[in-house]
């Protein structure tokens, strides 16, 4: 899988390449500002962009709109968007109206490999990769209107990974559990919280974020 | 005003009084047929007169037309010589506004000078679309002005300026209303009912007069009642400077007086025109004879302007309210009201801060002097007390301005020691937004250092970490990969650590998408869970509003997690009428104590450096509301 990584450290730059080609992918751009990204994106063909939300010149939130313009521009390509901090304000306004080819992570995600990798390849193949701490937030949030409240914690966790943009497969392996079960699971969380059933992975993440953003 | 103007004011007015004379002499002398007179006038000159007193055309003598003009002359030269005594004075104007008036303008029944308004009717003859009754209503709408002009120069002399507020309403009120009224009247008597094309009757049409000089004599009254409410509140010191204008206007009363009560007798009882000069002949003889009474009170005022200046009886006045103390606020009013200049500014010298002050304590500059003000520094001037800001025709009056300041130095000195204390008040409240700002910025600094330094540098740490990690797996050291995988585990929590620590000194959220998504970041990352509720509209408050309200909620939360044992909270937020307001509550234990907490005192300073309130209510048992209001614009 081809990846291009923006950020302004170059040091930060290399030892993500380094970390990425030895998880398998391959890394076809890097740039250290939205303009070099820009020209490497017009050469190169890949399928995720990697790119961090500080970007120069004012180092605020450069990253984000370039990552936001990129999604229109590029409907096909993958972005993943990286931050010392994450906001589920943030995460809104990138995801927008469709959670596909789009991921948000922590910066420091990549520590843990296998999962750093399964999401970038997610990302890639269309699906979306949300910070386990912004979706604990949003859960946070519903919480204090009572709505969570009637989930089982084995509920909660499935409802987490799915607001995440993991497959059912990877939920189940995650959770060591079938995927009969899951889908059971899944079943009840929908009717407990008045969910219509939808259809695929990525239908099912937009229902699920919709709601958790719900007010 | 340029001398040009005055120049040019100055001519004017002469030329209408010359033109006026000549009317009234060619009046007497009239060349019927000739080139003069041709106009003949519609219905002869009984409309003309209307249905008042009336003068016949033939008797006019020598002695009519001194009594014609003596007046306006006396006003205009009188004028002319106050104004180029004392320029800056608006009471040599009006005198001469007043004078033109008389001598041109058509007072209503008596008809002023029926004389200048034919000779400017035969000047304009060659334009018929300018004729008779427009040149009569715009001679009564000047007749009209004089009037007014009249009642102002009696309520604002010997200032030139309108004191009081009710003064300045009543007399631009006046200046609608009186002209008004002489158009309606003139119109009236010009207009032939049978030209409206409706069938008036003809007391429809006496009324129709009667009306606008009810309005006149109403205006009158009420001038002469505020000339007398001046006289009666002015104290003894004002009344005798007062006192020649005083008893020269009641002769002026009776000049005026007559003309309006045979105007609205006659209109009211009679129907035709002749009975009324009949009825009410003892009264339209005095009325003829009364325009000579109206000397004496350009005589009165210019004598008045020329002896005494500006009005020193003000000045005991000052000196009388100054015993019966004055607080500080109402020394400049005072001081503006004794030298007639509303515009008057007293600045006090802080000599701690060396700048001039205002009684609010803020710093003004002293205005450059120019034609406009002018500016006196009292006291020993390497010590200057205090300083007076004033119009510069004060300047005239150096001996008045003297002994106004001689009266108010001890009202001054402790009136500067009270801006000195607000001065000091506002220094220290600047400084304290000076420190929250500066503080806010630091903050702002740090967080970018540990985020481009000790956050990037462990991150890329953490990189290399991996890529050791790989290594050692790829050449088959499992325990060395495990020992790399511990500290990788370490420094991801000294990472997140790292992370909570920038975050709290100062959050980016804020900065970069505003108060609100702050507020619920901070509400998602609460262990109690917190609702959030309400908006600040579409715009973004002020950065340190912004940065005070953050800090509002942040400490909330914290204290409430730390102290309540409370299991939900609410933050509603509002911003209306330029008050943005935030409140937080819990439903925990109640009983915190804003003295005792360092931290909601900080708050307290913090809201309070950009004009906030905060207010904390914290009852045993019954939960912690904390309200902070900032006035947001």
């Amino acid at each position: 899988m081809r990846v291009i990584v923006a950020d302004d450290s170059l040091l930060f730059r290399e030892g993500l390449t380094r970390v990425l080609e030895g998880a398998g992918f391959e890394v076809v751009g890097q740039a250290s500002n939205v303009a070099e990204l820009d020209r490497i994106l017009a050469q190169e063909n890949a399928s995720v962009v990697i790119l961090d939300i500080r970007m120069p010149p004012t180092q605020t939130d450069e990253g984000l709109v370039a990552a936001k313009r990129i999604r229109r521009q590029h409907p096909e390509m993958g972005v993943l968007l990286l931050s010392q901090y994450v906001e589920s304000h943030h995460a809104f306004e990138l995801l927008g109206e469709s959670p596909d080819h789009v991921g948000y992570l922590l910066k420091d995600r990549f520590a843990d490999l296998n999962e750093f990798a399964d999401a970038v390849r997610r990302v890639g193949n269309g699906g979306s990769a949300l910070d386990p701490l912004v979706v604990s937030q949003l859960m946070g949030r519903k919480r204090s209107r009572d709505l969570i409240e009637d989930l089982t914690d084995r509920e909660r966790s499935v409802l987490e990974l799915m607001a995440q943009g993991r497959s059912n497969d990877a939920i189940a392996s995650a959770l060591k559990i079938s995927p009969k079960t899951l889908e059971a699971h899944i079943g009840t969380i929908y009717s407990k919280l008045g969910l219509e059933p939808s259809g695929g992975d990525h239908r099912r993440v937009l229902a699920v974020l919709n709601y958790l953003r719900s007010s | 005003m340029t001398a040009v103007q005055r120049r040019v004011i100055q001519a004017g007015v002469l030329a209408v009084v010359a033109l006026a004379c000549l009317a009234e002499v060619l009046y007497i002398f009239p060349i019927r047929g000739g080139i003069l007179w041709q106009l003949e006038l519609p219905g002869g000159p009984d409309v003309v007169l209307g249905s008042g007193f009336i003068r016949s055309f033939s008797l006019r003598q020598w002695p009519d037309v001194l009594v014609e003009i003596t007046p306006g002359l006396a006003f205009a030269f009188s004028g002319l010589i106050a104004w180029s005594v004392r320029p800056r004075n608006r009471v040599g104007l009006l005198m001469m506004g007043v004078g033109v008036g008389l001598l041109v303008g058509v007072q209503p029944g008596a008809k002023g000078s029926p004389a200048f308004s034919e000779l400017l009717a035969q000047i304009l003859s060659p334009w018929p679309a300018i004729d008779y009754p427009w040149v009569s209503i715009a001679l009564s709408i000047v007749g009209a002005l004089g009037v007014v002009m009249l009642i102002h120069l009696l309520l604002a002399f010997p200032g030139g300026r309108l004191v009081s507020g009710v003064d300045r309403a009543l007399v631009r009120s006046f200046y609608i209303l009186l002209p008004l009224a002489a158009v309606l009247g003139e119109a009236a008597m010009n207009v032939s009912p049978e030209a409206l094309g409706v069938a008036f009757s003809s007391n429809i049409f006496v009324y129709a007069n009667t009306v606008p000089n009810l309005i006149y004599l109403a205006c009158l009254v009420l001038g002469l009642a505020l000339v007398i409410r001046r006289w009666l509140l002015g104290g003894r010191a004002r009344r005798r400077s007062l006192a020649p204008v005083f008893w020269s206007v009641i002769p002026v009363v009776f000049a005026f007086l007559p003309w309006s009560v045979i105007e609205i007798a006659g209109g009211l009882s009679l129907k035709g025109k002749g009975s009324a000069a009949a009825l009410f002949d003892p009264l339209s003889t005095a009325a003829h004879l009364s325009p000579l009474l109206l000397i004496a009170l350009p005589v009165g005022f210019l004598i008045g302007l020329l002896r005494t200046g500006l009005d020193m009886s003000s000045i005991g006045d000052l000196v009388v309210r100054l015993s019966s103390g004055l607080t500080p606020d109402q020394l400049q009013p005072a001081l503006a009201r004794a030298l007639q200049d509303p515009s008057l500014r007293v600045l006090y010298w802080l000599p701690t801060l060396g700048f001039f002050a205002d009684l609010e304590g803020r710093r003004v500059e002293l205005p450059d002097p120019d034609s406009e003000r002018a500016v006196s520094v009292l006291g020993d001037p390497t010590a200057p007390v205090a300083a007076l800001v004033y119009e510069s025709s004060l300047v005239h009056e150096g001996q008045l301005l003297d002994t106004a300041a001689a009266a108010v130095n001890m009202a001054l000195e402790n009136a500067r020691l009270q801006v000195q204390l607000r001065a000091q008040l506002e220094e220290v409240r600047q400084s304290r937004v000076r420190l929250v700002e500066a503080a806010d910025s630091e903050r702002q600094r740090v967080e970018r250092d540990l985020h481009d330094g000790a956050q990037q540098q462990l991150v890329t740490l953490l990189l290399s970490m991996q890529a050791a990690k790989a290594e050692a797996l790829k050449q088959g050291d499992r325990r060395v990969a495990e020992l790399i995988d511990a500290n990788i585990s370490a420094l991801r929590e000294a990472l997140d650590e790292l992370r909570e620590l920038a975050r709290g000194i100062h959050p980016t959220i804020l900065s970069q998408a505003g108060l609100m998504p702050a507020i619920q970041s901070l509400a998602d990352r609460s262990p109690i869970p917190v609702d959030v509720k309400g908006a600040f509209g579409d715009t973004r408050l002020a950065p340190p509003i912004e940065a005070a309200l953050y800090f509002v909620v942040a400490e909330a939360i914290t204290n409430a997690v730390k102290h309540s044992k409370g299991k939900r909270m609410r933050v509603q937020v509002g911003r209306n009428l330029g008050l943005a307001t935030i409140e937080v509550s819990d439903d925990g234990v109640g009983g915190a104590d804003v003295s005792r907490g360092s931290g909601l005192l900080g708050l307290t300073d913090r809201v309070a450096a950009v004009g906030g309130r905060l207010v904390v209510t914290s009852d045993a048992g019954k939960g912690t509301t904390i309200n902070a209001e900032v006035p947001c614009g």
